[in-house]
């Protein structure tokens, strides 16, 4: 019995040695009794130290170890609680504590067993998936604010959607690697900024690409409503053109919404005089508020300084969106314009602009939205009254550009009110002069102007209009060339584009005032108002400007009111006089027929009259002088047939036969010397005039 | 004459502008070859060059006194060749001037003027009529 006692205690020992697990037993008094190789290696101690020792000495919290083998009398066991073990030389084991009492054969407690299972590794490991959860969790949320981010990018451009998928994509991979999607994101966020950004850029360069043949079409169908048509014909020319303004108006829209969104519009401060230039814009709708039998009602306040710093151009626009807006939707009543002061002090006014209408008004509804791009009050609205819903946008982009504000009030079936403040400086300045009207019955013929304008398109059209204003025209292709006639030949204006290759308007305009010390006048011509700094053009020099598409009427005040002013009149009698009516004497229509127009005919023929002519001249002189009769019948019989070549009055030629006449019969001597003169200066204005015309052909068919 | 070639023009005119135009017109007009000269001497000289038609301005001594006038320059091409018919041109609208012209054996006579073109033009096809009936003509009297 013994001996299986002993056995069985000897087997039962090798369990308990073999097990990794720190396994001891502790008397009621909380002594080491006992304890198995594990917990030796865990605490680094020998069992001979470990025996009668503390046992809660060897835990990192001595106190809750206590605690715990308190629970395990009091319950008689316990169960994976929690502690650490700490070896001698510091090195820490976690482990899971488990007891139970034991007790003799009559059940009084002897102590208690305690296994402490290391549970080290499942620490780490669990530590490890646990900051791998939290790794993974703040991967995700990174990735997710990267994805938000990248959507907010692609909501802001819609044109960016597909850059902003990529960044979602991009977003997405992410969720692994959360540092590198954070940093797409931004690329995308960034990519998507550039989008928009060339959206803009892309907008603003298709309308002004738009505008170049738009300006030849509207152009060209102004020129040809001038013709003789037939009353079909016409009406459809109109609709052409009609469509053809309203399509400008829309870019024009488009294009200074896409300035606004950039940043890019840029307000004047010029002096100006608000009262007349309002007057001056309404004036516009007179017509069409007659036309609708409506009322237009001025209110302006007198107490508002009469010269003011501000940019009346863009005013002009707000004002005009406004009063058309208001004469569009009302159909009977009245449009209110008013204009008050609203506060003023040393250095600037405000004024409060209000445009009210009897019209159809805007449901409450839609109040806070009628601002906004392409938003009509209902959708009903533009079927029925057109327009594209960008004037109210642009109106509020404008007056909020100049630090404004707008408000709109409104009741359906009762009208709407929109006003709006904006500040203007105060000033002592004179403000620019009006732009001089002249009366257009006064035939202005002989003004000699030159075009700097490189698109072919734009050139015929100038050529056009400036033939049917009577005017002589030279075309230059740059302003380099431009320059080179000028050295050479006189002209009363130049009509400059800005945008032209080799030389620009600018560049040009300042070496003709730098450098050529020339004060001709030169308007610049420009196929957007709104970008083009005005101040650049007049501090280069330039005169004037006028915006294509070139209103006629507007083109022949400027240059009449600009050649008139530097030339005095005296100067003018005398040009008269020397040249008598100074109309064109020579017609190419003749020449054209013969050559069919083949320019290097023309050219050719040209030169050749060029050539030829000043030898007759001078034989024709000198057989006058010398009373060498024959030599002067010879040069003025030569001279005859080129009369009619080069389309020269018939008036000549018979005046030349005239000369022939005299110079073989030699009578009426008198008149001759007279006689030779007119021929003499019609042959000199005729070279003049080919070689502008010489020039014209060789420019426009380089 | 030979069908295949091109029928070839002399034009002498001492009025440049005058002579461009012309030689213009004809090409324009039908195939020509068109050979320009300034003076009657330049003409001359050029005569080997076989023209099929010349036309030659009356009054070629203009300016430069020295010049041989259209008449002389119409005398030396009958005699260097009496079948090369020869139109005058003048802006001169006088008969005696023309009926000088016609003693000198020149084809025709045709005043400067918008005309004129269709007038040579015309002038040319008479020459072309007149040859070949006498073409016509002379294969007949061979066979008589």
């Amino acid at each position: 019995m013994s001996f299986i006692r002993r056995h069985e205690s000897q087997y039962a020992r090798s369990l308990i040695e073999a097990s990794l697990d720190p396994l001891v037993t502790i008397n009621t008094k909380g002594k080491i009794t006992d304890m198995n190789e594990a917990l030796a290696n865990i605490t680094g101690m020998t069992r001979e130290q470990l025996t009668g020792t503390d046992f809660f000495d060897y835990f990192t919290e001595p106190q809750k170890a206590r605690e715990v083998y308190q629970i395990v009398f009091a319950n008689s066991s316990v169960a994976d609680s929690p502690l650490t073990l700490r070896h001698k030389e510091g090195k820490l084991t976690d482990v899971l504590f488990n007891g139970s009492v034991y007790k003799d054969n009559q059940g009084n407690v002897l102590g208690v067993v305690i296994v402490a299972r290391d549970v080290t590794d499942q620490k780490r490991i669990a530590t490890e998936l646990n900051e791998a959860k939290i790794a993974a969790e703040s991967a995700t949320k990174v990735a997710e604010s990267a994805k938000k981010k990248a959507e907010d990018a692609a909501k802001i451009a819609e044109d960016a959607t597909k850059t902003a998928e990529d960044a979602t994509k991009t977003a997405e991979d992410a969720t692994k690697i959360a540092e590198d999607a954070t940093k797409t994101a931004e690329d995308a966020t960034r990519i998507a900024e550039e989008a928009v950004k060339s959206k803009q850029q892309f907008l603003s360069n298709m309308s002004h690409e738009i505008r170049t043949p738009m300006n030849a079409i509207i152009g060209f169908t102004k020129v040809l409503l001038k013709t003789d048509l037939s009353a079909k014909q016409k009406e459809y020319l109109t609709a052409i053109k009609m469509s053809g303004d309203a399509l400008i108006v829309l870019i024009n829209d488009i294009l200074d919404l896409a300035k606004v969104d950039a940043g890019k519009m840029s307000f004047e401060k010029t002096p100006f005089k608000m009262a007349v230039s309002l007057s001056a814009m309404l004036h516009l709708f007179e017509t069409k508020i007659l036309e609708k039998n409506l009322k237009l009602v001025r209110e302006y306040d007198k107490t508002i300084p009469p010269v003011l710093v501000g940019d009346p151009v863009r005013l002009h626009q707000i004002i005009l969106n406004l009063v058309s807006n208001a004469v569009k939707f009302t159909t009977n009543g009245k449009i209110t314009v008013s204009v008050n002061l609203q506060s003023e002090d040393e250095e600037k006014v405000t004024i409060r602009f209000s445009v009210t209408d009897t019209g159809i008004g805007i449901p409450e509804t839609r109040l806070g939205t009628i601002f906004e791009n392409f938003q009509q009050a209902t959708s009903g609205t533009s079927r029925l009254y057109g327009g594209t819903g960008l004037g109210l946008a642009i109106v509020k982009q404008l007056v909020e550009a100049q630090n404004g504000t707008i408000r709109v009030e409104s009741k359906v079936g009762e009208g709407s009110t929109f006003s709006f403040t904006l500040d203007f400086q105060k000033t002592n300045e004179e403000a620019a002069s009006d732009l001089v009207i002249v009366d257009p019955d006064v035939e202005i013929k002989n003004i000699k102007v030159l075009v700097a304008e490189d698109i072919a398109l734009n050139q015929l059209l100038m050529k056009t209009i400036l033939d049917d204003f009577g005017f002589e025209r030279d075309i230059a292709d740059n302003g380099k060339i431009a320059i080179e006639k000028l050295q050479t030949t006189d002209y009363d204006i130049i009509l400059m584009d800005l945008q032209m290759p080799e030389m620009n308007g600018f560049e040009a305009t300042a070496y003709i005032r730098k450098t050529m010390n020339s004060n001709i006048p030169i308007i610049a011509l420009t196929a957007d108002v709104t970008t083009v700094d005005l101040a650049k053009c007049r501090a280069v020099g330039m005169n004037d400007y006028i915006a294509k598409p070139v209103d006629e009427r507007v083109l022949y005040n400027k240059i009449i009111s600009l050649v008139k002013k530097p030339v005095p009149v005296i100067e003018n009698k005398d040009r008269v006089k020397t040249h008598g009516q100074r109309i064109k004497c020579i017609d190419m229509e003749y020449l054209a027929r013969r050559t069919k127009s083949n320019p290097t005919l023309m050219m050719e023929m040209i030169s050749l009259y060029l050539e030829q002519t000043p030898q007759l001249i001078t034989a024709m002189k000198q057989g006058l002088h010398d009373k060498d009769w024959n030599c002067l019948y010879s040069a003025v019989h030569k001279m005859i047939p080129s009369f009619a070549i080069m389309g020269i009055s018939t008036d000549f030629e018979n005046i030349a036969k005239k000369v022939q006449e005299f110079a073989t019969t030699q009578k009426q001597s008198e008149d001759i010397p007279e006689l030779v003169l007119q021929l003499e200066s019609i042959c000199e204005q005729a070279c003049e005039e080919l070689e502008v015309e010489f020039n014209a052909i060789k420019n426009t068919n380089v | 004459m030979n069908n295949n070639k091109k029928i070839k023009i002399f034009l002498v005119d001492d009025d440049a502008l005058y002579l461009k135009l012309l030689a213009i017109e004809f090409l324009e007009h039908a195939d020509f070859e068109i050979e320009s000269y300034a003076t009657g001497e330049e003409c001359l000289v050029n005569l080997s060059n076989e023209p099929d038609v010349i036309i030659l301005d009356y009054k070629l001594d203009g300016l430069d006194k020295n010049a041989m006038n259209g008449i002389q320059t119409l005398d030396k091409i009958k005699a260097f060749n009496k079948k090369i018919p020869v139109i005058m041109l003048s802006s001169q609208d006088k008969i005696d001037v023309a009926v000088s012209c016609m003693h000198h054996k020149a084809y025709d006579y045709v005043v400067k003027s918008e005309t004129a073109f269709l007038r040579l033009q015309k002038a040319i096809t008479s020459i072309y009529t007149y040859k070949k009936l006498e073409k016509q003509l002379n294969w007949y009297m061979e066979r008589m």
